[in-house]
């Protein structure tokens, strides 16, 4: 991935599919399936990489398991391949949570943010899934619209898949309170990974007081022991305004009546520059809370994004 | 406005072309529901300003553009009434002239007079078709011709006109109007004319129109005052003389003061300024018409003497010129004479002194003169002394003449007058040091019978002065055929002895004989004067002569070693001034009031050893210094002078319309002036490209923003 959220795709590497070539796929669990694939060849594709020393249980070997995390004692006694598990990877929550508001649905070329965030979470839920993990799914707008509670029993994943592949873009943005209400819900240490465009929010807007701060939000879950990141999409027209015409510019969520008349190439440069500046902002807020911020094109390769973030996350550990 | 081709108007509605394609635009915008209003919003909050601007500008440019065009193939044009003759624009030779005298340089609105005069002949010269052979001179008196002959060079008329500025000459339209008849008689257009630009004030016009009786130039004025009156007041006149009664270099400033209006003006403010500084005020009321006098009283400083120039100004008016005028002065070294009355009478009149100290009171103001008898007189009342002069004395004692050698010596004057009481023989005795010329005989020119000492008698044989040598520097400042000195009859003088010729000695004047009457020589530091005749009126009516009081001053000055007038010579503007080369002198300088250096160098001189200096355009003092054979720079006082305005360019009074010289300038009333067309599609076209360039420069900005 590139500073600025592009994707990097590598031509050498097959099945790295762009995003609009993944919307050819049928399903949202193929889709998953494609992206983990491909982001995991040759890597070690665990969320959580524990760090703990305290033994809990055995789990069987999968591919993509650390090597050095097989127990041959039991390989001996059993002549099947376990892993060990570590206090820190047993019952590790991951919850999935999307912005569903009517901005993320924005689309001219291309897959929405919503799709995008769809195509994010289902690779993700099946990477946990794939770990015997639980993970879990929220997707609000205003308010919380489902809640899918972490579980490993069978079939968590496809109702996961479910959910996102029904999920249709309505409604206001709220995403402090959806985080506010999911922050009382959970009580475990969970990794709580949120996808949103986080439009019309500002990191350091005060005024802000009805529904609160998301950076405030973001620092209580990580003051509760939660690992977050926030994976901030944009369509790539939100950071260039590529148009060459006369526009009516329109709010696209309800209530919102803002217009603007304009000519398009006009503004381009004074956006691009005000576009950037937002995406430091919230750069700024989440390193100060610190959430792992990742700002997403939706013109990038999801299986980059997933690689990349996979990465970044066990180099971290590492370090 | 008025169009050739009005029909091409219809053009215009092109005009309205970037509006509608401005309004179809907006028409015809795209809608688009987009997720990042708020940046959209606060992108333009940002460039609104600058962008809404630009659009404006863009809109209005493109819409003058599309106007311009159908405006300019229309060929629009302006009709101008104008008081440029229409006459103008036949074939011709044409001599203008620009009255370029003192009271064109009065203010008009926001320019001068002449400013006014120069755009309409500016305006004229781009008016006149192109075979038409032009010459140009100005009014005023004494200038030189800026295009003396017909030429058809338009150009070269148009850099000569703008090159011409206004002078503070009087106006000499005889002479301005002979010279551009003369130019015009030798051409070969059938039409010859002459363009006066003037504001017709009546001054300059006393000799007549100079143009000749018959075959006379068509003369066309243009009287660019509009016959507007203006009124004025004046200092007519600045004299200074010496007071006294004020003290140690005491002066009394006399200024004669004018009011040319019809109202007369109450309180005039009014200054005496000395050397720039306004030193006294005071306020003059000024009748209709009137004139004024006003005295200032003022002690000028400076112990040592020095020159000054002193100005009387008044309250501003249109035409500055005449509100102020100018004196230059020079304040003699404080002189102290002690003269020694050798032959003193109960009547003032024939006493002695009383001619020479007269003289030396009201020429040099702020000498003190002491009168002494001979027995009162002791060495130690050489004293303080600068001047010494022994008018009449029998004999000098020893004791006296000692003191006198030493007082000589160390620089101080003595001048020695002769008479029937002086025993020539004890002076060659015991002055022999001293005297110039040993003393001889008396001569009588031819006494009758029954003469008595003092009594007027005009018809006693006498002599007179040789033609005087005005190469020496006491004779200078004299006029060049010595009047006032020349004049003098001497009916008695004393024969002086033959002497050694020494470069200490020179005879400054003779006697038609061939005597020396007035001889000088250098004694050590100082020097001595012999006048071989009386101060009174016993030998000689020299006392009585206008010549006598500048000849005892200048003997005096030179004496004492100070050179210069009290108050310097005043010339008119445009008046010449000789200058005179004296001794060695190779180069003599004037340093002109903006600055600049005259010079006049030895082998221009006339034989009389002068030259004359006629470049007095500028008001103010001008100061002569001479530079001699080795190169050294000396400054000549006694030459300075000042130039003031003629007075008769403060008059406004108009020229008589009988007198005018124009016999078609008096337009018929009812008769509508001429118009003029003025072409205007090559402004517009300059517009065009200007909006032209607008357009594209904001198109540009545009794409940057």
């Amino acid at each position: 991935m590139s500073e600025d959220g592009r994707a990097a795709g590598d031509p050498a590497r097959p099945g790295l599919l762009d995003p609009t070539d993944l919307a050819r796929l049928a399903s949202l669990d193929l889709r998953a399936r494609t992206i983990v694939e491909g982001a995991f060849s040759g890597m070690h594709r665990n969320l959580h990489p524990g760090t703990s020393v305290e033994f809990t249980e055995h789990r069987e070997y999968a591919p993509g398991d650390e090597i050095r995390r097989i127990d041959w004692k039991a390989v001996g006694r059993a002549d099947r391949y376990y892993v060990k598990r570590f206090e820190d990877e047993t019952e590790m929550h991951t919850f999935l949570v999307l912005d569903a508001s009517a901005s993320m649905g924005y689309r001219r070329r291309g897959v929405s943010k919503l799709d995008y965030a769809g195509y994010l979470a289902s690779a993700l839920a099946y990477l946990v899934g794939q770990q015997g993990d639980a993970a879990g799914l929220l997707l609000f707008d205003e308010k919380a619209r489902s809640f899918l509670p972490p579980s490993t029993r069978p079939g968590q994943i496809r109702e996961v898949f479910r959910l996102l592949e029904a999920a249709q873009p309505a409604g206001r943005t709220d995403a402090a309170l959806a985080l506010g209400h999911l922050g009382e819900l959970i009580d475990k240490r969970s990794l709580i990974i949120v996808m949103s465009d986080l439009l019309d929010s500002e990191p350091d807007d005060p005024s802000d007081e009805v529904r609160g701060p998301l950076p405030g939000r973001l620092r209580q879950l990580r003051a509760r022991g939660h690992d977050v990141a926030l994976f901030h999409l944009l369509d790539p027209d939100e950071v260039e305004l590529p148009f060459d015409d006369l526009i009516f510019f329109e709010g696209m969520e309800p209530g919102d009546t803002r217009t603007l008349l304009a000519q398009a190439p006009d503004l381009a440069q004074a956006f691009k520059r005000e576009s950037q500046a937002f995406r430091d902002r919230w750069r700024t807020a989440c390193l100060e809370a610190s959430v792992e911020y990742r700002f997403t094109r939706t013109d990038a390769a999801p299986t980059d994004v997933l690689r990349a973030f996979l990465a970044d996350r066990q180099r971290a550990v590492r370090l | 406005m008025h169009f050739l081709a009005p029909s091409l108007l219809l053009g215009l509605l092109a005009a309205a072309l970037p509006w509608l394609v401005h309004l179809i635009g907006k028409r015809r915008a795209q809608p688009l529901r987009f997720a990042a209003m708020q940046l959209l919003l606060r992108s333009e909050r940002r460039i609104s300003a600058r962008r809404r601007l630009r659009e404006i500008l863009l809109l209005v440019a493109r819409t003058g553009v599309a106007a311009a065009l159908p405006l300019i193939f229309a060929r629009p044009f302006a009709e101008r009434t104008t008081d440029l003759p229409v006459a103008s624009l036949d074939p011709q030779s044409a001599v203008i002239v620009l009255d370029d005298s003192a009271s064109m340089s009065r203010s008009a609105g926001l320019s001068t007079m002449f400013e006014r005069a120069r755009d309409r002949a500016r305006a004229l010269l781009r008016q006149f078709p192109s075979d038409v052979d032009l010459a140009l001179l100005q009014a005023s008196a004494g200038s030189s011709p800026k295009i003396s002959e017909l030429s058809p060079e338009r150009a070269r008329v148009l850099e000569a006109l703008e090159s011409t500025v206004c002078s503070a000459r009087p106006a000499d339209f005889a002479s301005a109007l002979r010279s551009a008849s003369l130019i015009l008689a030798g051409s070969t257009h059938a039409k010859r004319r002459i363009y006066l630009f003037t504001d017709l004030q009546a001054a300059g016009w006393e000799a007549g129109t100079g143009l000749p009786a018959e075959g006379a130039p068509e003369v066309i004025i243009n009287d660019v005052s509009g016959a507007a009156r203006w009124e004025n007041r004046a200092v007519l006149e600045v004299s200074v003389v010496p007071a006294p009664e004020v003290g140690t270099g005491g002066i009394a400033v006399d200024a004669e003061l004018a009011d040319f209006s019809a109202s007369g003006r109450r309180a005039l403010g009014m200054a005496l300024k000395v050397d720039g500084i306004s030193v006294a005020k005071g306020f003059v009321d000024l009748a209709p018409g009137g004139r004024s006098h006003k005295r200032f009283l003022h002690r000028l400083t400076g112990e040592t003497g020095g020159a000054h120039d002193v100005e009387v100004e008044i309250d501003g008016d249109a035409f500055r010129l005449d509100d102020h005028r100018l004196a230059h002065v020079e304040l003699a070294r404080s002189m102290s004479v002690l003269i020694v009355n050798g032959d003193p009478r109960s009547a003032r009149n024939e006493d002695e002194p009383f001619f020479f100290a007269a003289a030396l009171r009201n020429g040099l103001p702020g000498a003190a003169v002491t009168i002494k008898l001979p027995d009162d007189v002791s060495p130690e009342s050489l004293d303080n002394t600068t001047l010494v002069a022994l008018l009449n004395l029998a004999q000098p004692s020893q004791a006296m003449a000692s003191a006198l050698a030493r007082f000589v010596s160390a620089g101080g004057g003595l001048f020695i007058s002769v008479g029937d009481r002086v025993d020539a023989t004890a002076w060659n005795e015991r002055m022999a040091k001293l005297l110039p010329q040993p003393l001889g005989l008396p001569r009588t020119a031819s006494a009758l019978p029954g003469q008595h000492a003092g009594e007027i008698v005009d018809d006693r044989p006498a002599e007179r002065l040789a033609p005087i040598d005005r190469s020496h520097p006491l004779l200078a400042n004299f006029p060049e055929r010595g009047e006032g000195l020349v004049s003098a009859r001497f009916f008695k003088y004393m024969l002086l002895d033959p002497a050694v010729e020494s470069p200490e000695r020179s005879v400054i004047l003779r006697y038609e004989s061939g005597a020396p009457a007035l001889v000088e020589k250098q004694v050590g530091k100082g020097r001595v004067m012999l006048l071989s005749t009386t101060v009174d009126r016993e030998w000689t009516d020299l006392p009585i002569r206008t010549g006598f009081l500048p000849l005892v001053r200048e003997a005096a000055r030179r004496l004492v070693g100070v050179t210069g007038d009290e108050e310097s010579a005043s010339l008119r503007a445009g008046e010449a001034r000789t200058l005179v080369f004296a001794g060695d002198e190779q180069r003599l300088e004037v340093s002109q009031p903006d600055g600049s250096v005259w010079v006049a160098r030895r082998e221009q001189a006339s034989l009389a050893h002068s030259v004359l200096y006629s470049e007095t355009d500028r008001l103010g003092t001008y100061h002569v210094r001479a530079v001699g054979s080795d190169g050294r720079i000396t400054a000549r006082p006694e030459q300075d002078f000042v130039v003031n305005l003629d007075t008769r360019e403060s008059n406004p009074a108009r020229l008589d319309p009988s007198q005018r010289p124009d016999r078609i300038a008096v337009a018929s009333p009812g008769v509508k002036p001429p118009k003029h067309r003025v072409e205007l599609w090559h402004s517009l076209a300059a517009v065009m490209i200007v909006l032209l360039l607008c357009e594209s420069v904001l198109t540009l900005r545009r794409r940057r923003i």
